[in-house]
C-alpha cells in the first residue's frame, strides 16, 4: 500500500514532466498569493507548454537526424546542430533511451529547481560570494540545467540526487559568478540596474576587457554612426531561421549526390515521394525544419511564462537587493547597430569556421543555428563595440563566429549529441566544464553512461 | 477589457519579462487587460486581435502593418519605465478602460 503511493508520487506525478512543471508553477502562483483559479490556468498552461515542446522537439530530432544520417552514408562525416532547445531534448532523449521516457526532463527540472535555490543561497550570502545577480532567464535556465544535468551523468554515471547536486551546483555557480561579471558593463551601456544572463555571459567578459585595446570607443562607436536599414530582415527570427536552414540543406544537398537526397524522399528517410523535384524537395526540408523549431520555441515559451513569473516573484520577495539577471535582448535596444554588426562578424567568423572543418577534413562537421549566431555575437558585439569601438567589435565578433565552431567541434566530440548549444560560453567555458567531468569519470574508470 | 501584445527579438526573455510587469501593472490599476507575448516575427499572427503593442523602438520600426497603438520605451524591463509609458498611452487612447 506504502509502496504504491510511493511510486504513484514518484514515478507517476513528479516523474512525469508535464505533471512535475504544473505542480511547479501552481505552487509559484499561491506562494505569490494569486487566485487559485489563475494557479490552475497557469498550471494547465504550463503543462501544455512541455508537451508542444516535446512535438516540435521529436519532429525536429527525427527530421534533422534523416539529413544528418545521408550526410554520413555520403561522406563518412558526422553531423550536429547548433541550436539551445534541441541540444536540451536531444541530452533528454539520450537519458531516457537508458533510465526510461521522462527521466531526462524530470532529472532536468529538478536541477533547474535546486540551480536557482542554490543561485539565490548564493546572493544571500553575498558578504562572501561577491555573486549579486539571480539568473532569471528561465528559457536559458531549463536548457542549461538539462545539458548540465546530461554532462554529469554521462561522465559519473550516478543516480538522480547526486547527478542532480552536482548538475546544480555547477549551474548556478556559471549563473551567478557570470552574470555577476557583467554588472558594471551593463550599467554602462544601458545606465539601468540589470545585468546579462544568458549564455554568453564569459565571452562578453572577455569582450569589455579585451575591447579598449584594439580600438577606441571615443572615435569608433558604431551607434553614432550611419547604418543601411536594409539589413534589419536578418533579426526576425522566423526568416533567419528559415533562411539558415535553407543554405545548410542546400550545402548538405550538394555534398550528399543524387543517390542520397533519393534516400531522403524514399520510406526510410523523410517519406517524400511526392516532392520529385529536388529543389522544391529541398525548400520542403527547410520550412519544415524551421516549422518543428517555432512549434519548440511556441511549447517553451509557454511553459517558461509561467515558471519566470514564480522566480521573478519569489527572488523580489526573498532578495529585494539582487540585480536581475535577464535575456541579453535586452540590451538590444540600447545598441541596435552593434546587433547587426555583431551578426554579420559572427556570421562571416562562422563561415570561416566551417571551412576550416572543410579544410582540415574533421569528422565532424556543424549546421549553424540562428540562435548562437545570433543573439550570442549581437550581444558581444555590443559589448565590444561600446568599449572598443567598431573595429574592436568587428575583429572579436569574427574570432567568436570562429570559436563557437572550432569549441563546439570539441564539445560535439565528447557529448556525442546530433545537437549542440553552440553559443559562446558552451564553445568555451562549458568546453572545459565537459573535459573536467570527462577526466574525472575517467579517473574513477566510469564507463560513459549514454 | 484591453488586449496587449508585448514584442521583442525572440519572443522569449525581454517580453515574457515585460508580460510579467504589464500583468503586475495593470493588476495594481484595476485594468482588466489580456496580455500575451510574442517575437515581432510572429506578431503578424496576433496583431489583429491587439489594441496596444509595447515594444522598444528598435522592434516598433519593424512591426507589420496594424491598426494597433505601439508605445515604445526603450528598457523594456525598467517597470517604472513601463508603467509610465503605458499609463500614458492608456490615459489618452482607451480612458475608457482605466476609469472601471
Amino acid at each position: 500500500m506504502f509502496d504504491s503511493i510511493l511510486n504513484l508520487l514518484l514515478k507517476q506525478i513528479f516523474g512525469q514532466p508535464f505533471l512535475l512543471m504544473a505542480i511547479i508553477v501552481f505552487i509559484g502562483y499561491i506562494a505569490m498569493k494569486q487566485k487559485v483559479s489563475k494557479a490552475f490556468v497557469g498550471a494547465l498552461k504550463a503543462s501544455i507548454g512541455i508537451l508542444v515542446m516535446g512535438l516540435g522537439s521529436s519532429a525536429l530530432i527525427s527530421n534533422f537526424g534523416k539529413l544528418l544520417t545521408a550526410l554520413q552514408n555520403a561522406t563518412g562525416i558526422q553531423g550536429a546542430g547548433l541550436n539551445t532547445y534541441p541540444t536540451m531534448t536531444a541530452s533528454y532523449e539520450k537519458m531516457d533511451e537508458v533510465l526510461g521516457i521522462g527521466t531526462g526532463a524530470t532529472w532536468g527540472i529538478y536541477t533547474l529547481l535546486v540551480g536557482f535555490i542554490l543561485n539565490l543561497v548564493l546572493v544571500a550570502l553575498r558578504k562572501f560570494t561577491k555573486i549579486r545577480a539571480v539568473y532569471l532567464t528561465g528559457n536559458a535556465m531549463i536548457v542549461q540545467a538539462g545539458i548540465s544535468t546530461y554532462i554529469v551523468w554521462r561522465f559519473l554515471g550516478l543516480g538522480m540526487l547526486p547527478t542532480v547536486f552536482i548538475a546544480a551546483v555547477v549551474t548556478a555557480l556559471y549563473w551567478g559568478i557570470c552574470s555577476t561579471l557583467l554588472i558594471k558593463p551593463t550599467k554602462e551601456i544601458t545606465n539601468a540596474d540589470f545585468t546579462v544572463a544568458h549564455q554568453q555571459m564569459f565571452v562578453s567578459y572577455l569582450a569589455y576587457k579585451v575591447a579598449p585595446k584594439l580600438g577606441s570607443s571615443e572615435k569608433d562607436d558604431i551607434e553614432k554612426k550611419k547604418m543601411p536599414q536594409a539589413l534589419n530582415f536578418l533579426q526576425d527570427n522566423i526568416i533567419a531561421t528559415a533562411l539558415v536552414m535553407f543554405i545548410s540543406v542546400t550545402i548538405i544537398f550538394l555534398v550528399i549526390g543524387t543517390e542520397q537526397i533519393e534516400w531522403l524522399r524514399g520510406a526510410e528517410g523523410l517519406n517524400q515521394t511526392g516532392l520529385l523535384n529536388n529543389i522544391v524537395f529541398l525548400i520542403w526540408i527547410a520550412v519544415t525544419l524551421t516549422a518543428n523549431i517555432v512549434v519548440l520555441l511556441y511549447g517553451v515559451r509557454m511553459f517558461v511564462g509561467e515558471l519566470m513569473l514564480s522566480f521573478k516573484g519569489i527572488s523580489e520577495r526573498l532578495l529585494p537587493g539582487a540585480v536581475a539577471g535577464v535575456d541579453c535582448a535586452a540590451l538590444f535596444a540600447f545598441a541596435p547597430k552593434s546587433v547587426v554588426l555583431g551578426l554579420l562578424f559572427g556570421a562571416l567568423g562562422q563561415i570561416i569556421g566551417l571551412l576550416g572543418l572543410l579544410l582540415f577534413k574533421s569528422p565532424i562537421f556543424l549546421v549553424p543555428g540562428f540562435i548562437p549566431l545570433f543573439f550570442d555575437n549581437a550581444t558581444i558585439g555590443i559589448f565590444a563595440n561600446k568599449f572598443g569601438g567598431w573595429k574592436a567589435a568587428a575583429i572579436i565578433c569574427t574570432l567568436n563566429g570562429m570559436i563557437q565552431i572550432f569549441g563546439s567541434v570539441l564539445a560535439v566530440k565528447m557529448m556525442e549529441l546530433s545537437w549542440w548549444q553552440g553559443s559562446a560560453d558552451y564553445a568555451t567555458l562549458w568546453v572545459a566544464i565537459i573535459a573536467f567531468f570527462k577526466f574525472i569519470g575517467s579517473l574513477f574508470g566510469i564507463p560513459v553512461a549514454g | 477589457m484591453i488586449n496587449i501584445l508585448c514584442v521583442c527579438g525572440n519572443g522569449m526573455g525581454t517580453s515574457t519579462i515585460l508580460k510579467i510587469t504589464v500583468k503586475n501593472i495593470c493588476d495594481q490599476n484595476g485594468i482588466e487587460a489580456n496580455v500575451e507575448s510574442c517575437s515581432f516575427g510572429e506578431a503578424l499572427s496576433y496583431i489583429t486581435t491587439t489594441d496596444l503593442v509595447l515594444t522598444s523602438p528598435e522592434w516598433a520600426g519593424m512591426l507589420p502593418p496594424n491598426d494597433a497603438l505601439i508605445v515604445e520605451t526603450k528598457n523594456l524591463i525598467d517597470k517604472k519605465e513601463v508603467a509610465e509609458a503605458l499609463i500614458n498611452a492608456l490615459e489618452a487612447h482607451f480612458s475608457q478602460e482605466l476609469s472601471k
